[in-house]
């Protein structure tokens, strides 16, 4: 790529970001832009990687010079998903239930036997195992054991609702409630940690931009920004001022 | 006294942007070098596997994430990629998300050559493909019957790094860098149905969530988030993006603290 190209990238990535932190000030037409041309241009960049990448080589090119066999082995799935397409035309929507009919089949029978051995039976028998063996086990496992399985009981119960939580019950419920609440509490703290490494990126593009290399320009667009809305902050004060004249 | 403190409550929330702004900016400008001493449980086992691989195994790489993760997990990708030319592992690259094609260029752009890694000898970069759980599935029974070219549209078969490589019986681990839960399949489909060591890079909103797959072994290791990237780049010994990250998020987090303890502060004392 070429310096000049390089460069000019860089303009349109500060440009951008500071068009779309600009947001946290207030609304404007810069934010505007820059989420237009973000859903724009990732819409377009999804577009060209499917077709290049899925439609030219596993559609059109065994179309051209496929074997008869190639060509109906493309054929018929491609039926199947263009029927999806006639959702969007009333009359004839009945098509796309054999395109869904497929869909459903073919994901379920993926799905639930693979769904219940990893997330159902893999983590019971991941609950239960430690207690196989829990006198040989260090004093942490066995204090980490325990918790794991008081918790999940606890939280199971609490989402039962067949048995009035009263008594021993609340008891285990509001248990439930503590370990759920600190899920909650770990999740919070790790999702401000993870928006924080967010913009730590943007930022550190930001400075990377502003450097002589990129001709500042992280610089001239925040200057620029800043002109913009104290140019209008202005205009909107002085005519405030000129209608109550 | 008491009203400053109930207006201080009430403060406009751009003066928090701003402060938050400069406490992630002056780390950036001027790095403090804020030690990061802790190293993971889990992101010492995913850096034990890589190691303990023997030279000339071959890995999965499946990095699927875009720009809008690429700060967390662009540095945990570079580090697994860096730890294992090191090692002298092979790398294949997958992907199944279309905005990552273009992060995964820009890796492997510079990378191999600080290692004298070549194209289609030590690693190779498979097009993006849909439908993952199909190509999953399908990849246990012949490799090449999903992928018969490489994402130039050069035939996969006659590169030497795929040389006796048909399916997950010839692969050592899968590692997946991921913004999505695309980790979760690669588990189920390939992990717990194959028998494939599986290990990840997630981001820290998603990092809690994968405890239950580590405590039972179905993930051996894991990377959270750019802490996680950051542990890494300790133990490999080659700070990184993670590493310099470090000191703005210390700063950050105090910042956020500091605001949290003096608003209940106020609220208890001034009420």
């Amino acid at each position: 790529m070429s310096e000049g190209m390089i460069i000019f990238g860089a303009w349109v990535a500060a440009a951008l970001t500071l068009f779309l932190f600009s947001f946290l000030y207030k609304d404007n037409p810069f934010f505007k832009v820059a989420e237009h041309l973000f859903i724009g241009a990732g819409m377009g960049w999804y577009f060209q990687t499917v077709y290049y990448k899925i439609m030219v080589p596993k559609i059109l090119e065994p179309l051209n010079s496929g074997t008869g066999f190639e060509i109906a082995m493309v054929i018929i799935p491609s039926i199947l998903g263009l029927s999806l397409i006639t959702q969007f035309i009333p009359k004839i929507s009945w098509i796309s239930r054999y395109g869904f009919t497929f869909l459903m089949g073919y994901s379920a029978g993926m799905a639930i036997p693979v769904g219940l051995a990893t997330d159902f039976m893999n983590q019971v028998l991941g609950t239960i195992e430690p207690f196989a063996n829990f006198f040989s086990l260090s004093g942490f496992e066995m204090f980490n054991a325990l918790i794991i399985a008081i918790g999940t009981v606890c939280v199971l119960f609490y989402f039962f609702f067949s048995v009035e939580h009263k008594g021993v019950g609340k008891k285990v419920s509001n248990i439930g409630i503590y370990f759920l609440m600190v899920y909650f509490g770990a999740s919070f703290g790790n999702t401000v940690m993870a928006r924080f490494s967010l913009l730590y990126g943007r930022f550190d593009t930001l400075v990377n931009y502003s450097s002589a290399k990129y001709l500042y320009a992280t610089s001239w667009i925040a200057a620029g920004l800043t002109l913009f809305f104290v140019a209008e902050k202005l205009v909107k004060t002085l005519t405030k001022a000129e209608s109550a004249e | 006294m008491k009203e400053i403190m109930h207006k201080l409550l009430k403060i406009d929330r751009r003066y928090l942007f701003v402060l938050l702004t400069l406490s992630i900016l002056i780390p950036i400008i001027k790095p403090l070098g804020l030690p990061n001493k802790s190293i993971s449980k889990d992101v010492q086992n995913l850096y034990n596997f890589i190691d303990n691989l023997p030279a000339g195994s071959t890995i999965i790489c499946s990095l699927d994430y875009d720009p809008s993760t690429a700060p967390e997990l662009h540095p945990q990708a570079t580090a697994i990629v860096k730890h294992a030319f090191k090692k002298n592992i092979k790398v294949i690259v997958v992907t199944f998300i279309p905005g990552s094609t273009g992060l995964i260029d820009e890796l492997f752009e510079k990378i191999p050559q600080q290692y004298g890694k070549k194209y289609g000898e030590d690693y190779v970069i498979f097009p993006y493909m849909a439908n993952i759980v199909a190509v999953l599935t399908q990849m246990n029974s012949n490799i090449y019957s999903i992928y018969d070219k490489d994402k130039d549209g050069k035939d996969l078969k006659s590169m030497p790094i795929m040389k006796g490589i048909n399916n997950y019986k010839n692969i050592s681990g899968i590692v997946n860098i991921t913004g999505t839960a695309i980790l979760d399949i690669w588990v189920a489909y390939v992990g717990d149905k194959f028998g494939v060591p599986v290990l990840g890079g997630v981001t820290a909103i998603s990092q809690v969530g994968y405890g239950p797959y580590l405590q039972k072994g179905q993930i051996k290791g894991l990377l959270g988030g750019m802490k996680g990237a950051a542990e890494y780049e300790t133990l490999i010994n080659e700070p990184g993006k993670g590493t310099s990250g470090i000191d703005a998020l210390n700063v950050a987090h105090l910042l956020v603290l500091a605001l949290i303890i003096m608003s209940n502060l106020i609220l208890v004392i001034f009420k």
